[in-house]
């Protein structure tokens, strides 16, 4: 895998050096206008990070980019240090700032985002138009000094285009490698499926945290850069426009892929050039291109170009190792134990007073009628959702409070009722992706090699997660849940949608994945799936244990007869 | 002094009306779509401008300033802006609306930069004032003077917000329209054209923006880059009023209009917008769900 990867910084190099090296061979208006394209690509790459790839809407990257500009330039000025030191202090004062951004804001979700880092970026264009003894008010500070490194100015065009694309290409390595396998394929479990990447183990605060901080650093470098290109810091450079050119890059040159954003950068720097009519009206036909884009392609001139010209190889099973992994970790015995669990909803009792244990080698099975709170014990013990009373214990300390992806560390994995729809991962991506993070990168190949090895998955490795049928989706989703090396596996209907022979196909290997030593709870609506399988059943209604114990004698229990045949049967 | 606060409390009332209009136009599309339109404002600006031009071509034709009041101007307005939003909804939202909401965010975005632009490249940056809705000047009740392009700016959205409440509330439409953005599936399975009711819903939200731009553009005058801000507001009133509640907009959006211009007058707009985003940012800390609860189940 990581040899695509390599690749694919290669050809985003080629991308980067074709362009560059056409414009060192112009005049010097067409190298400012380079110069132009470079310091955006740096600002849409870091913007590629949070929205391409975090899928997180942010509106703040032009306010990154405007802080850049004016902390550089602002100290250039007053102070006449040299610029990578101005640089050094604009980078390092974006990060602060958008760190304490970060705080209140990374919760929020999709819209609330957004607003939030749109009204972020209008108070710092407020402070930097009225702040007028500091920031030089609505006319901005001129006379930044000229570009400089280790002393010598930087007085021809040709030198600046070179820096600033030197700076580019650091930042397009800096991005692959944070980006490297299998984190790659983390994050893009974790922009389709927030919830089935936290139970298995992904943390999302940190991702989206580094990540608003990295799209913060390029912004400011770009932002820097352009100030000292242009000698200028006004407040035009934190106007919405610049948030709107930066997206529209992005999104036009390929939201997916750092090539896209060099892409784009270059394609809508020119832009104006090549439409001379439209004046300074140019941003209509970046509203243009960005709305055709949107529609017809959403992954962007990149995404067109990788699906036509470079054709994915996806992953070579064959050159496998073929060491003997064992899937599974070696379980000593665990226990989970559960007291007094209780949650409310508005005036509904999800769950009352709940008391239950599950142990290695041992399958539980939990039944009940719907809404008798089988989905909320679930989303409890593994951190989605929070009890109201009552504590986890799992092997000895307390877990009730801890975080969902902490949970998945410690040993407890899930499936979910529907099964992962992504499009951007393949079988084995989305099973590495969960693959657990104690281990290096080729132990955890080798551990999704082991697991695929016992999987009728085997043979379709390189297929689209969403595009596999039903009972894939669902084998999937077991896969998924066992790279995480569980003690404790919730099932969530794993039979639902089955044909009886996929049924019988899974239950032997739960079987397997209990006598291995993994301690298995399953909610099933099929009785003809559970009984066969369960050592113990435990029937809920409304929100209580009614009966518990091995399957004949719940089977022979009034109040559980009762719950699934009525009264007419009792 | 009483009858400057009067005087100022009023024209926080009217301005607040007119941001009602825009966020009620704003939750309906939020409603129906599950989705920010991002161009609500370009399109209340793009009604601002729409005024100006229809004033002018009728007075310029008859030569008689009556006939170009505000008021008879409405209803044009209200036309020609929900036949846009029926184009918008068809250029925009329609060949996107199987994708994430994120993607409807962006294609609003440039949609406004199209609008805002072009309207932009016709007519300059300079601000246009457009027509009063009744007359200009005042009326003198006792020791009070009150403006009537404010009274008649209020009365008129008043209307429009009553008559947006009686449709959504007690007509037929209204009960499809609702239905189609609770659950578009199960309203299609009982007989409703959903699509047909979302782009309905677009002509009806632009229809309002567009009124709200008509009675903004005398007072406030109507400028090509005033749409981000109208939006921003809109916004904002919609997640303090509860992200997704049509009462809540209307009542959050009064409060921003008062807020702003009682803080306008009493420290200054820059302040007064300062502390608009920090009672926002502060809400979305503490109290994410808006000041009153949450109508709808939010869709991801």
């Amino acid at each position: 895998m990581s040899s695509l990867y390599s690749r694919d910084f290669i050809v985003t190099l080629i991308i980067i050096l074709i362009p560059l090296c056409l414009a060192l061979n112009t005049d010097s208006y067409g190298q400012r206008i380079m110069t132009l394209s470079g310091i955006y690509a740096i600002a849409a790459m870091g913007y590629h990070l949070i929205f391409g790839r975090l899928g997180a809407l942010s509106l703040a990257q032009g306010c990154f980019f405007g802080l850049g500009a004016y902390s550089a330039g602002l100290i250039g000025v007053h102070f006449g240090l040299s610029f990578l030191t101005c640089l050094l202090f604009a980078v390092i004062f974006t990060a602060l700032v958008s760190l304490i951004i970060a705080l209140p804001v990374l919760r929020l979700e999709s819209h609330y985002f957004a607003l939030a880092t749109l009204g972020i970026a209008q108070v710092a264009l407020l402070i930097a138009i009225n702040w007028t003894e500091v920031t030089g008010g609505a006319n901005g500070t001129y006379g930044i000094p000229q570009l400089d490194l280790f002393g010598v100015e930087l007085s021809s065009s040709n030198d600046v285009l070179i820096l600033v694309w030197v700076i580019l290409i650091i930042i397009v390595s800096l991005t692959f490698w944070i980006m490297r396998a299998p984190f790659n394929y983390q994050v893009t479990l974790l922009k389709d499926t927030p919830e089935v990447a936290a139970s298995s183990g992904i943390d999302i605060g940190r991702w989206r945290l580094t990540f608003f901080i990295m799209s913060a650093i390029f912004g400011a470098t770009a932002g820097a850069l352009q100030a000292y290109t242009i000698g200028v810091v006004s407040p035009a450079t934190l106007e919405f426009q610049v948030m709107v050119s930066i997206l529209a890059m992005t999104v036009i040159g390929g939201k997916n892929h750092p090539a896209g954003a060099v892409i784009g950068a270059i394609l809508l720097t020119h832009l104006p050039e090549w439409f001379r009519f439209l004046e300074t009206h140019y941003l209509i036909a970046y509203g243009a291109a960005l709305l055709c884009t949107i529609i017809v392609a959403p992954s962007g001139i990149f995404g067109l170009f990788e699906k036509f010209i470079i054709r994915n190889p996806g992953y070579d099973v064959k050159s496998l190792p073929s060491k003997e992994n064992k899937a599974v970790s070696d379980a000593n015995s665990t226990s989970l134990e559960i007291q007094g669990l209780s949650k409310t909803y508005g005036g509904i009792k999800a769950l009352k007073n709940l008391n239950m244990t599950l142990t290695s080698y041992q399958i539980v099975g939990l039944v009940g009628p719907n809404g008798s709170g089988k989905s909320t014990l679930i989303n409890i013990i593994s951190g989605l959702q929070r009890q109201d009373e009552g504590t986890i214990e799992l092997d000895g300390s307390f877990i009730e409070n801890t975080a969902s992806y902490k949970r998945s560390n410690r040993g407890i994995a899930r499936t979910y009722q529907t099964s992962l729809r992504s499009s951007d991962l393949n079988v084995y991506q989305a099973i590495l992706a969960c693959s657990s993070n104690q281990h290096n990168l080729k132990h955890r190949h080798n551990q999704t090699h082991a697991i695929l090895r016992n999987s009728r998955l085997i043979s379709k490795t390189e297929i689209m997660v969403g595009d596999l049928s039903t009972a894939d989706a669902r084998e999937l989703d077991l896969c998924m849940a066992l790279a995480t090396e569980p003690k404790i596996l919730l099932l969530d209907e794993p039979a639902a949608g089955l044909s009886s022979s996929e049924q019988r196909f899974l239950s032997t290997k739960i079987r397997h994945l209990a006598q291995s030593g993994i301690s298995i709870l399953i909610v099933d609506h099929s009785m003809d799936f559970l009984l066969p399988v369960v050592d113990r059943l435990i029937c809920l209604d409304q929100g209580s244990v009614v009966a518990e114990g091995v399957p004949a004698k719940v089977l022979a229990d009034p109040k559980a007869l009762k719950l699934y045949f009525g009264n007419a049967r009792s | 002094m009483l009858d400057i606060s009067l005087q100022i409390i009023l024209n926080g009332i009217s301005l607040g009306c007119a941001y009602a209009l825009i966020t009620l136009g704003f939750v309906l599309v939020i409603n129906a779509i599950g989705a920010v339109n991002f161009a609500q404002g370009d399109f209340v600006m793009a009604g601002g401008f729409l005024t100006v031009v229809l004033a002018e071509f009728m007075v310029a034709d008859n030569f008689n300033p009556i006939r170009a009041s505000g008021v008879i101007i409405l209803p044009l307005v209200l036309i020609s802006m929900a036949c846009f939003g029926f184009l918008f909804s068809m250029i925009a939202y329609k060949p996107l609306k199987n994708r994430p909401p994120v993607t409807v965010f962006i294609s609003t975005i440039a949609m406004g930069l199209i609008i805002q632009h072009s309207i932009n490249a016709g007519f300059g940056p300079e601000p246009q004032i457009g027509p009063a809705l009744i007359s200009s000047g005042t009326i003198t009740i006792g020791t009070l003077t009150i403006s009537k392009q404010q009274i008649s700016i209020i009365l008129s959205a008043s209307f429009l917000i009553l008559c947006v409440g009686f449709l959504m509330n007690k007509t037929q439409l209204g009960r499809k329209l609702r239905a189609a953005s609770q659950d578009s599936e199960m309203a299609e399975s009982i007989g409703i054209n959903g699509p047909q009711c979302i782009s309905i819903t677009f002509s009806l939200a632009i229809a309002l923006a567009g009124a709200a731009g008509l009675l903004l553009s005398n007072q406030f005058f109507v400028t090509t880059s005033d749409g981000g801000l109208y939006m921003l507001k809109a916004y904002i009133a919609v997640t303090l009023g509860g992200w997704g509640r049509l009462d809540g907009a209307v009542i959050a959006a009064l409060a921003v209009g008062l807020f702003e211009v009682i803080m306008a007058t009493l420290v200054s707009y820059v302040v007064a917008e300062a502390l608009l985003f920090a009672a926002l940012l502060l809400v979305l800390l503490f109290r994410p769900s808006g000041l009153f609860a949450e109508a709808i189940q939010r869709r991801t």
